[in-house]
């Protein structure tokens, strides 16, 4: 039953197959022909259709009626200049929901580009430092650097050490804490320039925990403030100062030399 | 340039082969033209393909409406010959319009559209409103009617 359904919707096509090949374009038809092709029927009917199609093309057009042909505005098709393309209300809201979409991209890249592993915690510490008055810390006057001593003997904080280019600075204070991630912090502050200094764990990756370690010193700003931070050992060490990043280079490229 | 789904000399081609008179043909293709004219320059063009084609059809068959129409008898039927491309040449292109369109709608409105060679079998069924049955068989016996009518022409022998 379905062959005969098949077999009778081939011949209709076959009925209705373009005189040019080229314009086989339904996938059917061209199979209806392929499979048609070269039968002797199939040939008179293409000669045949082929024969009264070029009649046809020959039908002289009158020249009161040509006159249509160039006159092309009389039936205009409607043309898209840039300029309608550009104002027409969806191509316009697309194009600023666009605008808006990239704008916000390129924020949050630029803002990647200069994340490290623990700028995340180094930033949150700013605030810290921002908040923090000096009454809050624990008076010690020492240098800064002699300070690992004491957070590894009072608090067993390991590698808690102050870089050499800040462990001349004189200290008037300092505190261990527990951030919002119950990470042991140290905080110091200096007396130059009222500076800060912090030692916190450095950021682990959470499938292996090995320490995701960064060369040299990056920076971080939140509000006004600058810190510098650098890793060693599993643990990060950063200078705060209110101010920008040229505050704090001296201090690092005097390191540097 | 104006797209193919509007191709004016088709369109007046068209309108020959469904009125088999070329003044007919002129007034409706005139006619189809003006009105689209005015339909743009009111921004009311159709969206759809092939408009001017159909609305050319409409007037056409209206047009013929009040011509003296064929008397409905049965017309003889040929096998498609390998002589019939030799036998279309020594016809004139009137000559196929006149029997164009004397054959009943919508074999006539088939015939004409399929010999324009301007659109394939599913623009046809489109313009036309038909469907892939009837246009095959519009074809079919359109071919082998036209057939049977060469034949009679050459062998000189007068049938109906």
């Amino acid at each position: 039953m379905k062959t005969l359904r098949l077999l009778r919707r081939r011949r209709a096509l076959l009925n209705c197959a373009p005189i040019s090949h080229g314009n086989l374009t339904d996938r059917s038809m061209r199979a209806a022909v392929s499979r048609a092709d070269g039968s002797d029927e199939f040939v008179n009917q293409q000669n045949f259709d082929r024969a009264l199609a070029e009649l046809v093309r020959h039908v002289p057009i009158p020249p009161e009626s040509a006159e249509w042909f160039s006159e092309k505005d009389a039936v205009p098709v409607p043309k898209w200049t840039l300029r309608k393309i550009v104002f027409n209300p969806a191509v316009l809201a697309i194009s600023i929901a666009l605008l808006v979409i990239a704008g916000v991209f390129a924020f949050q890249l630029v803002g990647r580009l200069n994340d490290f592993p623990g700028s995340a915690t180094a930033r949150k510490l700013l605030t810290v430092a921002g908040s923090t008055r000096s009454v809050m810390l624990d008076p010690v006057n020492a240098e800064a650097g002699t300070l690992s001593d004491l957070f590894f003997m009072k608090h067993g904080l390991e590698h808690y050490d102050v870089p050499d280019e800040f462990a001349d600075f004189q200290t008037i204070g300092c505190r261990v804490f527990d951030d919002d991630e119950s990470q042991r912090v140290a905080q110091i502050w200096v007396a130059e320039k009222r500076m800060q200094f912090f030692l916190f764990p450095a950021e682990r990756d959470s499938k292996t925990g090995a320490v995701l370690a960064f060369p040299g010193w990056r920076y971080v700003h939140q509000e006004g403030w600058v810190g510098a931070v650098t890793e060693h050992n599993g643990v990060c060490f950063m200078a705060v100062v209110r101010g920008r990043e040229k505050d704090l280079a001296p201090y690092l490229s005097e390191a540097k030399e | 340039m104006l797209d193919r789904r509007q191709n004016l000399p088709q369109l007046y081609r068209f309108c020959f082969l469904m009125l088999g008179d070329s003044r007919k043909a002129q007034e409706v293709f005139n006619t189809t033209l003006r009105e689209a004219a005015v339909r743009a320059a009111q921004g009311e063009l159709p969206k759809e393909p092939f408009w001017l084609f159909r609305e050319a059809r409409w007037r056409c068959l209206e047009a013929s409406k009040t011509d003296l129409q064929p008397e409905a008898l049965e017309i003889e039927e040929h096998d498609i010959t390998p002589q019939a491309a030799s036998q279309i040449k020594q016809l004139e292109a009137a000559q196929l319009a006149i029997w164009i369109s004397a054959a009943p709608d919508p074999q006539r409105t088939a015939l004409a559209l399929f010999y324009l060679n301007e659109f394939d079998y599913l623009e046809i069924l489109d313009i036309a409103e038909l469907k892939l049955s009837t246009l095959s068989r519009c074809l079919s016996q359109g071919r082998r009617q036209l057939q049977a009518w060469l034949d009679a022409k050459h062998s000189g022998a007068p049938k109906v």
